[in-house]
């Protein structure tokens, strides 16, 4: 064989550097790992749906718990659902499509209110008191004591105090349970806060605060998604649980928590079970949508997730 | 002015304690540690896992608290408290290349920003042109593309993410890098290519390295020398080639067994030495870093200088009858 039916080919050394991996962006990940499950999506419609008609139906209605008006006709009392009245009426002829949706708005604006106190003060506190040594000696033992008192008895007993209201209702919720969050921010910038790239950055002469805001904060948006989702459904719940033991809400507002305590004795009737399960249904779609949102969003914001 | 003989020094650690605290428990990671890095040599600190060789590379960069001692950069103390000016000084002059590429760079920020974070922190460009101009160069350098730059660590292997330590390094235009085992945790086929990454920065820019390493063959060939060091104190320090021919402490030797041989017949034979502080004779007064031959230091009290020279005299006697290749 002659040489000339050979030809050389020259190394490219950088060849092996290049990444053949598509080009990776944080967001666009987020979103696609987000809306990669049929079960999310559902749940997402189912949620954002909920809160539509929530939040507008209200404000059409003008419903008023207080207000009897069909109490004398008879013909208004415990109608099943039908086209007109879609979840029935009850006793005293209240249309129930529109007390479940102010109810059901009055409990999550509750929930997400208390959930926004919580979070926001919850993060800001627990980022400082991960770093700082000497502000972790007085919250440490300020949390020791507060979280051994059950949230419960915290809850009822400032609500006894302060008296039945939506505001006063929110304040209770949310007046110790931020030291759990911030509490459980504190570990995880504490887990996070020595890693190496931590020093290392330290090592470039980056300032603490650029630290928490480029190094630590991006770490924790999975943490604390994570929290909201544990935390809006469990505001939810001891809404619905305050109230059902007749504390915590005025009579004037309504609210999920309630209406399940109005009706729980039609819970056997087989002519008015609706009254009774209609908001207990909502209250659990509710619950189990946001949570499985949350989970989804605290799953895909997680950049570990990504790869694959 | 540096002649051949008489080199600057620029770091120097005299008395060195750091002293680590567990719930009142003393722990001393580093006990009494003295020694000089010369401009433009690399410096090898090599001990077992546990030794204090972070430790001593933390404390230079101010990441430890030092409990006794100075470290003297220059000449001028940098350790304890220091001004602003003056750690932003030490940060400038020194920096680190870290022991773990899986934990070392920033997840969530693309490689850009972390080769630009010092860059940005001590505004070391003119323009936003400027600045990716710079990181451009480095990534270049240390065998990067520009590309990479919009990416993130994870899509990175092992090897490329080191180098992008190094290149996060290089950017600032350091005197003294402290490379803490940078190749330990790389796989054994790409350990030459960071080495000779980082000897062709070494000639290129005139850098001084300390080297920290935990066994003796890495360093045989990149330093100039060589610290052991065990269970924090510094047993013996010398130039590699004569530690490598006249190893003295017990501890230096049970290192160098480690190293293993070319040759099968001299493996096969080699008798395993194991260091065990508790075995050997602590008799008389409390040992010291001496120096033995020019240039050459070890742990030792009088009695056991004696028998190091001893020692001494025989191998140099036993090199003359039988000379190497090496
Ligand atoms: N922040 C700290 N607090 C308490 N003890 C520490 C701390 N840092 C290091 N130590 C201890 O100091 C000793 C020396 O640690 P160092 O990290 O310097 O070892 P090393 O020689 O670098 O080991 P390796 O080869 O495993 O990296 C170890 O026993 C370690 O447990
Ligand atoms: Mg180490």
């Amino acid at each position: 064989m002659s040489d000339n039916r050979f030809e050389f080919v020259k190394m490219e050394e950088s060849a092996s550097e290049h990444l053949s991996a598509p080009r990776y962006s944080y967001w666009a990940s987020v979103f696609r790992k987000f809306f990669s499950s049929k079960v999310v999506i559902t749940m997402l419609v189912i949620s954002a749906v909920i809160m539509l008609f929530s939040f507008i139906h209200p404000l059409f209605s003008h419903y008023d718990p207080t207000s009897q008006g069909n109490i004398n006709d008879k013909t208004m009392s415990f109608i099943k659902p039908c086209l007109e009245y879609p979840f029935g009426t009850d006793r005293t002829g209240r249309n129930m499509f529109d007390a479940v949706w102010a109810s059901c708005g009055n409990s999550l604006s509750i929930a997400l209110i208390a959930t926004g106190v919580t979070t926001t003060l919850g993060v800001i506190v627990g980022a400082f008191w991960g770093f700082s040594k000497k502000l972790d000696k007085i919250m440490i033992e300020v949390y020791n004591v507060v979280a051994n008192i059950p949230f419960t008895l915290v809850v009822m007993v400032l609500v006894y105090v302060m008296g039945a209201g939506k505001w006063q209702l929110i304040f209770a919720l949310s007046c110790t349970s931020w030291l759990s969050t911030a509490y459980f921010i504190r570990v995880q910038v504490m887990i996070i806060r020595d890693r190496e790239y931590n020093l290392a950055s330290k090592c470039l002469g980056t300032k603490t605060s650029t630290i928490i805001t480029r190094n630590i904060m991006p770490y924790l948006t999975s943490i604390i998604v994570t929290s909201i989702a544990r935390d809006v459904p469990n505001f939810i719940s001891y809404e619905v649980f305050l109230s059902f033991i007749g504390i915590g809400l005025d009579v004037t507002e309504p609210s999920l928590g309630r209406m399940v305590s109005d009706y729980v004795q039609y819970m056997q009737a087989p002519s008015a079970s609706y009254l009774f399960w209609i908001p207990v249904i909502l209250c659990a779609m509710i619950s189990v949508s946001l949570y499985i949102v949350g989970q989804a969003l605290a799953d895909a914001t997680d950049p570990r997730t990504h790869m694959i | 002015m540096s002649t051949n003989n008489e080199k600057e020094v620029l770091l120097s650690v005299r008395h060195l304690e750091v002293t680590f605290y567990n719930n009142k428990k003393r722990f001393r990671a580093v006990k009494n540690a003295n020694f000089d890095i010369y401009k433009g040599e690399t410096f090898a600190l090599v001990g077992e896992s546990g030794s204090g060789k972070t430790t001593i590379g933390r404390s230079i960069i101010r990441l430890n608290h030092t409990s006794d001692g100075e470290i003297l950069y220059k000449g001028k103390k940098i350790n304890g408290k220091l001004s602003k000016a003056e750690q932003r000084d030490v940060i400038r002059n020194i920096q680190m290349i870290f022991q773990d590429p899986a934990a070392s760079l920033n997840e969530r920020a693309t490689i850009d920003y972390c080769v630009s974070e010092g860059l940005y922190n001590f505004h070391l460009y003119e323009n936003e042109e400027d600045r990716e101009r710079k990181v451009d160069d480095v990534l270049n350098a240390v065998g990067l593309l520009p590309e990479h730059k919009s990416r993130y660590p994870h899509e990175f292997s092992g090897g490329q993410r080191q180098r992008i330590g190094i290149a996060r390094a290089m950017v600032m235009e350091p005197e003294f890098i402290i490379a803490d085992e940078p190749i330990s945790a790389l796989d054994v086929s790409i350990r030459a290519q960071v080495l000779n990454l980082m000897n062709k920065f070494k000639k290129e820019r005139g850098l001084t390295y300390m080297f920290i390493a935990h066994d003796l063959s890495v360093v045989r060939y990149f330093s100039d020398r060589i610290a052991v060091i065990h269970k924090g104190r510094i047993v013996e320090i010398a130039p590699t080639d004569e530690l490598f021919n006249y190893p003295l402490h017990p501890y230096t030797l049970s290192l160098l067994q480690a190293v293993p041989m070319p040759d099968p017949q001299i493996e096969k034979a080699k008798e395993l030495v194991i260091y065990d502080e508790s075995k050997r004779d602590l008799s008389g007064e409390k040992p010291i870093l001496q120096e033995i031959r020019p240039g050459h230091f070890v742990f030792a009290n009088d009695r056991e200088m004696a028998e190091y020279r001893e020692k001494l005299k025989e191998m140099i006697a036993f090199k003359k009858e039988h000379p190497t290749n090496d």
